[in-house]
Order: structure tokens, then C-alpha cells, then sequence
């Protein structure tokens, strides 16, 4: 671990001057949950950290029924999980973070950097290996032993993104507020999520020195929603797989359907096809495990990860049936 | 007075570990102390051609560097120069820097240049004894030069002899013990005298391995254990502490090196990984004719205690059922890989695995209930078949391989009856929805333990009045500093709380064996009660003096001295005329006539979700035959500990080495996934009414036993569940759903 200064800027504008105005190598602090594990492995040595937990204005839940939901980036997980309004009408959000580690790291892990965290294949999180990430020219999994590693896109690069909450917001259709060099802007969480074809370096579309402000929701519009984690322990374990679905149903048909795979691709796996043929389908009519075996059709696994199609495929399946219930 | 024997008294450790206040080797702080931190070899194999250290002895606060081209000639062991210019496994020690702090340490490590020359490697232990596979050592990887060979009768004979015969092959992975306190040393001089304290499991061996690794009288040597934060059998690596001392020697100052977690994974000491393919004959009634296990062990890069371990992995094919004709093959292997060592059970877990599941395929093959083929052939009191081959007047190895005697005790055949009773084995009837599947499952184990070596305890009779227990060995998390004032206390006829306890620093302890192969309630609990007694019998024999009164007539209880004639003394005014009183004995722990073994029934019933792959364990029996309980309390504790803990083994731990590298994946709390809470069962234990004629008080082994049964349990519980067999440990989600896929397409 090499030393740092911490900063403590109060404004959004100072923040971002800290991070990428100054010269200086910067990342943010929020919760520390995942940045302080990569400065203690040495996978991240910034020169600064720039504690952000001053400013104001992120730290909000604002839920409303025409509105639909705002939650500021600096909010715990723990008041994710427990907060009655996205219990109520985001229950995908709510209980994918619940699902995160440990009682501990949801207390001071925020949404921001649930977000924002870095991959956790054990090649990048090594010293020993400089991989493709790191910016070297090797992806050691293909070769190693890639049990935790991804089953779709992975282009070069085999990480699968590790955020619970990435998973449900994909579902739930939000889009990330952030703050710049160029002000606030909106960002589609599709967009938001970036894979290695896009940028070997980065998971997201930050720019340098943007910082996650808030989570927009759409309003729920009586969709039901539900995330399914699949892990080796009960608690403080990343997802096998996961899978969040928020479905829409009007007079017995489904009228609209969104879904998202984690922990099967670089980035929160969105499931449109599988969305495509949910919707206007009478729901007498669906098939939960064609559904679950639809959703697989396109995955390349790896040598010790095949397993992940069926687990895949069992929790689309499982998702969708427990909904339309 | 009531007996203190049978009793829960509370743990002597418990409020110093509750509140913070018990010291660690950890919180040990001396005046001038630097921190040091150890240089890790990045190769699974390579010779270290040259260290460049001049950056790193510039930097400031810098105060001691030891390489290998200018350590002291010495071992830590036979395999374990204090550095080497070979190092073998990625993390092996290369070279250590004494600094201020630890961040001018770790900055220190990182200016060292070292220039390494890459030489071939094998991780896999089957490679490693193939012709022309890399030697980790010179003289080769199989240790030994030839596989351990142990049989008794002819094992051809016996499957000749069989009607069916049943074979697999079976692996289980290398994990680590995961001590919730990593390994610790710190090192101080006073002139030629030499002071280290670390997490120990024996402050004796530590001081003799530390003075011939540094070429000192062992009495210029003293270890201090303090509280340990866990041991498992494993914290008896030195070359920490060895290499602390000479950091300490060159800077002149006293120095702490406290490993981080990955280290204490990768350099620590792990169970060692197995391959065992296993043979059991049965007639078709159900009659074991023959069973031949043969079990390929990665002890990793060092020997440590491996030949020890794969012996034991062998005890359970060679000893558990009655039968004439068994055989066990043992390989040890060296690999590129972290090194093994002792933990909880040694190789007796990777044994029973393949031997348990064996056995519930015969059973089944048999038409046999498991239970029922477990009562049909499980050892009996009377022991093997065959000839006893010991001479009459010696004492019997605890893991003998000839037949013909007796056990001490054995209360297996109660184990399994009142486990199936109380799990309710023969009425069971699972509730099992579309996609959770339930099922039961048992194994059966034995064990060896109890009789260790010489031990040797005093008892003293302070000039206060009150009494000490001291003992050498250490509390690595087991009770000894309970148990054995609980035996002194018996044995003098007072409380509990009168006799006071000193245990683990080598110079103010008698010489004493290792805590380890479950043998201190045991072994050093003879000593003390053998030192207790012969106190108990100076003490009436100065009161007779004192009083005048023939010791016939005087007793000795809580109060002090009492007679029939109602005078007496108190242990104060005994102490006023006599000062301090101390004695000594020293005991061959064993018996010249019985094997002296521990046994065991564990039942699981597990949960699969077939969706996911994963397995819960809803219920678990485990019924132990001990001998006698001296404190139900640690009692329990200790069964209801081994079960948890081997829920890892079982089910989600697993040291991960990257094959092309050699580097382990995955030494954190994260990803080497020992169970939380949440994955612990409801566990009733269940203690056999046993007396055993030869402990102290009818006591057995414990500490180990419940290690062992739980891997075999709960995976013939998934296949009872799933019709899935899983035969790789850890019964991981990804390895059930495979095995799930694979019986649909043979179904297909």
C-alpha cells in the first residue's frame, strides 16, 4: 500500500476539480468498501483520495407515484434495503441490496459505489498477473481458472461485473445522474455500463473526474419486480449468477417486461429478447423454462463455467414464474 | 464436595477474549520495536540468482535486511533452510526488512531487486511423481522414495473372497484452517538471550526449533504463547519467528512481524489436498471381505508434518470395519505449491470421505440400510481379526495396522444407535418440493488421540496457600486452560477456582509435548492428575506432622485440612509452617494391553435446490464416544466447532491455484469461503456413556473426531437428496449442477 492524502472537498464543482483538475492520480471515496481493498492490494495506487461523503444534496430517497424514484449516490445500501418506499415499488432494488456482503459493508457502502466498484476476477485483483485490464495484453482466465467468470460478451476481457444493484436498476430501466466537467447529465443505464470493447480500462462511461450524483427511477406503474442471487454462502459473496426482472401485467397479459443477468457478462446483462417475447403474451400462455433456456441461446462459456447456462437459465425461469404467480 | 469432573465450569480464556483484555502475540509492544515484513517469491519455482538491497538499505528507517546470500547456516527443518537461494511456491520467503513502520517496511520490500532464474514446476501431486516431472527437492517429489504400504492379511484374498465389489476415485482440496488470528512473532535479544512471541501450538518445540535453526543452547532460547486466536493444529510453522530473531539480532532492536491474511493462507499451513481411489469387497449378506484405499497427498512445497498425515489418512480403510484383509497406499508428493501441515484431523477427513461413501455404496449394493450395514461391520470392543504383533509388555500404537487387540473402549455401536435415534434415521421421510430436494445421510469415524508423548506437569502449593497448575502446553483454543485446572482440582479435592493455571512460555513450564493430535486432556491431563495426587499426599503428610494425627484421619478438601476429630487446618496456616510446596511427575501416557481410540456417528439431513445447485444443511446428529465428558460445555463446543468448520471442507473452501502461474487465486476471507453463521445447522451433540479404563478420569480424544465425519455425512445426504454423487470436494453449486446435467442426459 503506498500513502495518500485524502481530500475533502464540499461541492460538486471542487469534487471533480480534485479529481481531475488538480494533476494529481485521484479516485473517489465514498464508503471505501472496494477502493480501500484495491489501495491495500496494491491493484489501485492513487496518489488522492477524494472523500466526497461532504457534499450535499446525494445522500436523498425521493419516491414518488407520478415522479417515479430518485436516490442520491451517497445513500447506504442498508437504507436501500430497508427504505419502505423502494421496498414497495422497486422491491428488485430492495432486495439486491440486501443481497450485497455483509451487514457491515451495506452500512457504509453507498449506491454510488455499489455502481462503481471495480471487478473482482482474481487476475485483476492480483499483483501478479498485469492483465488486459491493468494494461497488459493477456486475459489470464482463458487459460486459468475462470469458474466466476463470464459466459457472455467478454471480448478479450472475461470479467463479470460484480454489482447487485447494477443488475436490478437495469431492470427497472434508471438512469445515472452524474456531474462533470460539463455539468449534470442523464446517462440510460444501458449506456451507463460500458464492456471492454468499449473501454479495456473502465466498466462505466465516466468521464475523467465525473462523479455518480443520483439514480433515476422511472415510476413503477404497477410493474412487479423481483432480484434472485445465486452464491456459493449466504453472506459476503458476489453473485454466481444473478437475475432482476420487473414485469408489467394488465388483464391477464403481459404488457411490459425488462431483464438483466449478473454476473455473466462485463457489464449488467440485459435479456431484450427474452423481454420481446414476454410481452403481449397472456400469461397462461408463458413458459418460465423457455424463457430461461431463450435467455442462454447466445452464451460462449469457458472451461469451468458451462455451469453458469444452466443457473442461468434456471433463475430466468424462477424469476419470471414467481412473478406472473 | 461435589466433583469438579463432569462439570461446566466457564472457560478460564473466556472474559480476557471477550473484552480485549487477553494479549495476543500481536499486542505484545516493546520499547524500540520495528516492524518487520517478509519479500515473497512471484515463482512457483525459480533460483534466486542475486538480491539487490542497496535502495532499499538507503531508505530511511531502515534498519535490518536478511537475504539468503547473508542469513545464518540453519534449518527450521530438514527441507527449511532460514532463507534459501530455491525458493518453491509462489509466496515462499525470499528476504525480510526490519523498518520504523510498516508502511517504510513494505516500501523497503518493494526497492529490493531480486534477480531470479525460472526453473519447471508441477502444482498437481499426480504429475509431480510422474517420470521426469520437476524435482521440488533434490531426491525427487514422492517423499520417501516409495509409497507407504500398510496391510494386514491379503487383501486379494478378500476381494477373491467377495461377491461385490465396489470402487471410485475421490478428491479433496487444500484449505486453510482460516484462524480468525493471523500467524504473529516478535523477537527481542538481551545480550546471547533470546525471546520470541508468537501464536504457538507448543512454546517447547518452538524454543528447540528456533535454538537449532540458530545454532543457540536451547536454554538462551525462551517462546512465550499468550492467548491464541486459534491454532488448529497449524500454528507450528517457525521460520516466521526464526526469521524475526535474526532481524532483531542485525538491527539491534526487538521486532514484530505480523503476517496479513493472504499471507497466513499462502504461507501458513493447510489441510493437505488428496486423490484416494477405494476398493471395498462385501458378500452379499453385507460382510466387509476386503478394503484397499490408496491415497496420493500434496504436502505443497515442505514436508511439515505430512508424513504423519498421509499415514492417518489411511487408518479409517485399515481399521473402522472389522475385517482381516485391508491395505492402504499412501504417496506424499511434493508440488510447487503452499506448503501443508497439521490441521485438525490430519488426513483422517480426506480417509473417511472416500471409505464413508464406499460404504454407503456397498450398503445399498447389499440391499442393506447404511445404518444397518454400519452395525453389521463396524469394529468392535474386541478389535481387528489377526495376530498382535506388538511385544507383550509395550505400549499400542494408537494407530496400529495388526489386529488381534482390544480397544480400551468403544462406543461406536452406541454412536449409531442413538444418532439414528435421535436424528430419527429409520422413520425419516423427507418433505421435498419441485426444485428443493431433501435427503439424509451418516457416516461413521475413528480416531486416533489421547496417548501423546512424555508428558510432564507440576502441581506447587504456594506459600499463600493456594494452588497452581503448571503445564507446557498451550490453549490453542480447545480448553486445556480449563480442563486440566478442572483434573488438579479433582485431584486435590477442592474447587475449580482454587487452582490457578500458568501454561505456555518455555521457561517457567516443564518440557511438554505439542498441542496437537487431540492428546492434551489426555495426556497432560494424567500428568496433572499424577502431580495433584502426589501433592495431595505431601500436603495430608505435613499436616499429619503439623497436627500430630495419623493421615489415615485426615482428609483433604475446600477448606484445607480436615480430621475426624474436627481438627484441621487451614491451607494458609498448612502454607505458614510448610512454604511453597512443588511437585512434579511425569507420565508415558498409553497402555501396554488396548488400543486407546475416539469413534463417532454424524447424520445430516441437507436441502439441494436443484435450480441453483445449492446445498443447505438443515439438521445435523453427531454422536461421539469421548469416553467421559469432563466439561459438557467445551464439550460441545469442540463437536459443534469441528462440524462448522468442516461445512467448509464440505462444501465451499478451497485453496485455487492458477495452473499455467502457479500463484494461489484466492487467499482472503472472500474467496477462500469459509461458512458464516447463516450455514450453520441445528447440531445435537450426543456423548456416548463411556468410561474409558485408561484416561484421566475415562476421558478420550475429542479435540479431532468431530473433524471427520462430516464431509462423508453431508455428501451421502446430497445423493440421498439429488441421486447425485459428488466425489471432488467442495460439493460446490457449480459441481452439483453438472452432476445434475449429466444424470439428465444419461437419463435422456
Amino acid at each position: 500500500m503506498k500513502p495518500f492524502q485524502v481530500l475533502r472537498p464540499t461541492t460538486l464543482d471542487a469534487a471533480t476539480d480534485a479529481l481531475s483538475g488538480s494533476g494529481i492520480d485521484a479516485s473517489i471515496l465514498a464508503g471505501g468498501t472496494d477502493i480501500l481493498g484495491e489501495v491495500k492490494e496494491g491493484t489501485a495506487s492513487p496518489a488522492a483520495l477524494v472523500d466526497i461523503t461532504g457534499l450535499q444534496g446525494l445522500s436523498e430517497i425521493q419516491i414518488s407515484q407520478k415522479d417515479g424514484a430518485s436516490i442520491g449516490s451517497l445513500v447506504a445500501l442498508a437504507q436501500i434495503e430497508t427504505d419502505l418506499g423502494i421496498q414497495e415499488h422497486y422491491p428488485a432494488l430492495s432486495q439486491s441490496a440486501a443481497s450485497v456482503a455483509t451487514p457491515q459493508i451495506r452500512n457504509v457502502g453507498t449506491l454510488g459505489g455499489n455502481l462503481c466498484q471495480r471487478p473482482r476476477c482474481w487476475y485483476y485483483r492480483s499483483p501478479l498477473f498485469n492483465c488486459l485490464k491493468k494494461g497488459g495484453d493477456t486475459c489470464y482466465a482463458v487459460q486459468g481458472l475462470n469458474k466466476y467468470h463470464a459466459i457472455f460478451g467478454g471480448d478479450g476481457c472475461h470479467i463479470v461485473h460484480p454489482s447487485d444493484t447494477a443488475v436490478a436498476l437495469t431492470a427497472l430501466n434508471a438512469s445515472i445522474e452524474t456531474f462533470g466537467d460539463r455539468g449534470l447529465r442523464q446517462t440510460d443505464i444501458s449506456q451507463f455500463f460500458v464492456g471492454p470493447e468499449t473501454n479495456i480500462l473502465s466498466e462505466t462511461a465516466l468521464a475523467p473526474g465525473e462523479i455518480v450524483t443520483r439514480v433515476v427511477l422511472p415510476p413503477a406503474a404497477g410493474a412487479r419486480s423481483i432480484y434472485l442471487k445465486a452464491k456459493e454462502r449466504q453472506a459476503y459473496d458476489f453473485a454466481l449468477v444473478s437475475v432482476a426482472a420487473s414485469v408489467t401485467v394488465e388483464d391477464s397479459t403481459i404488457t411490459g417486461a425488462r431483464l438483466a443477468l449478473g454476473g455473466v457478462a462485463p457489464v449488467p446483462y440485459a435479456l431484450p429478447e427474452v423481454a420481446a417475447a414476454m410481452v403481449g403474451t397472456p400469461v397462461s400462455d408463458v413458459s418460465p423454462r423457455d424463457l430461461g433456456q431463450l435467455a442462454v441461446r447466445d452464451a460462449r462459456p469457458m472451461t469451468d463455467n458451462t455451469y453458469k447456462m444452466r443457473l442461468s437459465s434456471n433463475l430466468v425461469a424462477r424469476a419470471v414464474a414467481t412473478l406472473l404467480k | 464436595m461435589n466433583s469438579v469432573i463432569g462439570q461446566s465450569v466457564p472457560r478460564r480464556d473466556l472474559t480476557g477474549k471477550l473484552t480485549g483484555d487477553a494479549k495476543y502475540a500481536a499486542d505484545v509492544q516493546l520499547p524500540g520495536m520495528l516492524a518487520g515484513k517478509i519479500l515473497r517469491s512471484p515463482h512457483a519455482h525459480a533460483t534466486v540468482v542475486a538480491v539487490d538491497t542497496s535502495a532499499a538499505s538507503e531508505l530511511p528507517g531502515v534498519y535490518a535486511i536478511v537475504t539468503p546470500f547473508d542469513v545464518p547456516d540453519g534449518n527450521i527443518a530438514p527441507d527449511v533452510p532460514i532463507l534459501d537461494t530455491e525458493v518453491r511456491f509462489v509466496g515462499d520467503e525470499v528476504a525480510a526488512v526490519a523498518a520504523e513502520d510498516e508502511f517504510i517496511a513494505q516500501h523497503a520490500l518493494e526497492l529490493i531487486q531480486v534477480e531470479y532464474a525460472q526453473l519447471p514446476f508441477v502444482t498437481d501431486p499426480r504429475a509431480a511423481i510422474e517420470p521426469g516431472a520437476p524435482p521440488v527437492h533434490a531426491g525427487g517429489n514422492l517423499v520417501g522414495g516409495e509409497p507407504i504400504i500398510l496391510e494386514r492379511g491379503n487383501v486379494e484374498e478378500g476381494f477373491a473372497e467377495a461377491d461385490i465389489i465396489l470402487e471410485d476415485s475421490f478428491s479433496t482440496p487444500a484449505h486453510s484452517g482460516a484462524a480468525l488470528e493471523p500467524r504473529v512473532a516478535v523477537a527481542s535479544w538481551d545480550g546471547d538471550d533470546l525471546t520470541v512471541w508468537k501464536s504457538s501450538r507448543g512454546v517447547h518445540q518452538d524454543q528447540l526449533l528456533l535454538s537449532l535453526a540458530l545454532g543457540m543452547p536451547r536454554d538462551s532460547v525462551r517462546v512465550i504463547g499468550g492467548a491464541m486466536g486459534a491454532g488448529y493444529g497449524n500454528k507450528d510453522e517457525t521460520r516466521l519467528s526464526v526469521i524475526t530473531a535474526v532481524l532483531a539480532q542485525r538491527a539491534g532492536r526487538p521486532v514484530k512481524i505480523e503476517t496479513t491474511r493472504e499471507e497466513e493462507i499462502v504461507a501458513g499451513r493447510h489441510r493437505h489436498g488428496t486423490f484416494t481411489t477405494l476398493k471395498m469387497g462385501v458378500k452379499s449378506d453385507g460382510t466387509v471381505t476386503a478394503v484397499h484405499a490408496e491415497t496420493i497427498m500434496d504436502t505443497g512445497a515442505y514436508l511439515s508434518s505430512g508424513p504423519g498425515v498421509v499415514r492417518r489418512a489411511g487408518q479409517g480403510a485399515l481399521y473402522l470395519y472389522r475385517c482381516p484383509n485391508v491395505r492402504y497406499d499412501g504417496y506424499l508428493t511434493y508440488t510447487n505449491t503452499p506448503s501443508g501441515g497439521s490441521y485438525r484431523a490430519l488426513g483422517a477427513p480426506q480417509g473417511h470421505f472416500a471409505l464413508e461413501l464406499i460404504a454407503d455404496r456397498a450398503a445399498k449394493a447389499a440391499g442393506m440400510d447404511p445404518v444397518e450395514f454400519r452395525l453389521k461391520n463396524h469394529v468392535g470392543p474386541e478389535g481387528q481379526p489377526g495376530e498382535r504383533t506388538t511385544p507383550a509388555n509395550e505400549i499400542i500404537d494408537t494407530q496400529p495396522l495388526e489386529g488381534g487387540i482390544p480397544f480400551s473402549s468403544n462406543g461406536l455401536r452406541e454412536c449409531i444407535e442413538r444418532g439414528a435415534e435421535a436424528f430419527g434415521w429409520s422413520d425419516y421421510s423427507p418433505s421435498s418440493e419441485e426444485n428443493l430436494k431433501r435427503g439424509k445421510g451418516m457416516a461413521i469415524l475413528i480416531y486416533r488421540g489421547g496417548p501423546g508423548g512424555r508428558s510432564i506437569a507440576r502441581m506447587r502449593f504456594e506459600q499463600d496457600g493456594t494452588f497452581t497448575m503448571i503445564s507446557g502446553v498451550m490453549d490453542v483454543g480447545e480448553g486445556s486452560s480449563t480442563v486440566l485446572p478442572q483434573i488438579a482440582a479433582e485431584a486435590l479435592g477442592v474447587d475449580y477456582d482454587q487452582v490457578a493455571e500458568t501454561l505456555g512460555d518455555s521457561a517457567i513450564t516443564p518440557d511438554s509435548p505439542i498441542t496437537a493430535g487431540s492428546t492434551v486432556t489426555f495426556s497432560a491431563g494424567l500428568a496433572v492428575k499424577q502431580a495433584a495426587e502426589d501433592l495431595r499426599s505431601r500436603l495430608l503428610s505435613s499436616a499429619s506432622d503439623v497436627l500430630d494425627l495419623p493421615q489415615s484421619d485426615l482428609e483433604l478438601d475446600t477448606s484445607g485440612i480436615v480430621s475426624q476429630s474436627g481438627r484441621g487446618l487451614s491451607f494458609a496456616d498448612l502454607a505458614e509452617r510448610t512454604g511453597s510446596v512443588e511437585v512434579e511427575a511425569s507420565v508415558s501416557p498409553g497402555s501396554t494391553d488396548f488400543i486407546v481410540n475416539s469413534f463417532g456417528a454424524h447424520f445430516a439431513e441437507v436441502e439441494v435446490d436443484t435450480d441453483t445447485g445449492a446445498v443447505r444443511v438443515l439438521r445435523y446428529v453427531a454422536a461421539h464416544d469421548s469416553g467421559r465428558i469432563l466439561n459438557p460445555r467445551l464439550a460441545v463446543n469442540q463437536v459443534e466447532g469441528g462440524v462448522s468448520q468442516m461445512l467448509g471442507f464440505t462444501l465451499t473452501e478451497q485453496m485455487l491455484t492458477d495452473p499455467a502461474h502457479g500463484a494461489t487465486l484466492n487467499a482472503s476471507f472472500l474467496e477462500h469461503k469459509s461458512p458464516t453463521i447463516l450455514e450453520y445447522p441445528d447440531i445435537e451433540v450426543i456423548f456416548a456413556d463411556v468410561i474409558d479404563p485408561i484416561g484421566p478420569y475415562g476421558a478420550k480424544a475429542l479435540g479431532e473426531p468431530p473433524s471427520v465425519g462430516v464431509a462423508p455425512a453431508v455428501v451421502n445426504a446430497i445423493r440421498d437428496a439429488t441421486s447425485v454423487e459428488v466425489l471432488d470436494l467442495p460439493a460446490t453449486p457449480d459441481r452439483i449442477l453438472n452432476l445434475l446435467a449429466e444424470l439428465e442426459d444419461g437419463d435422456a
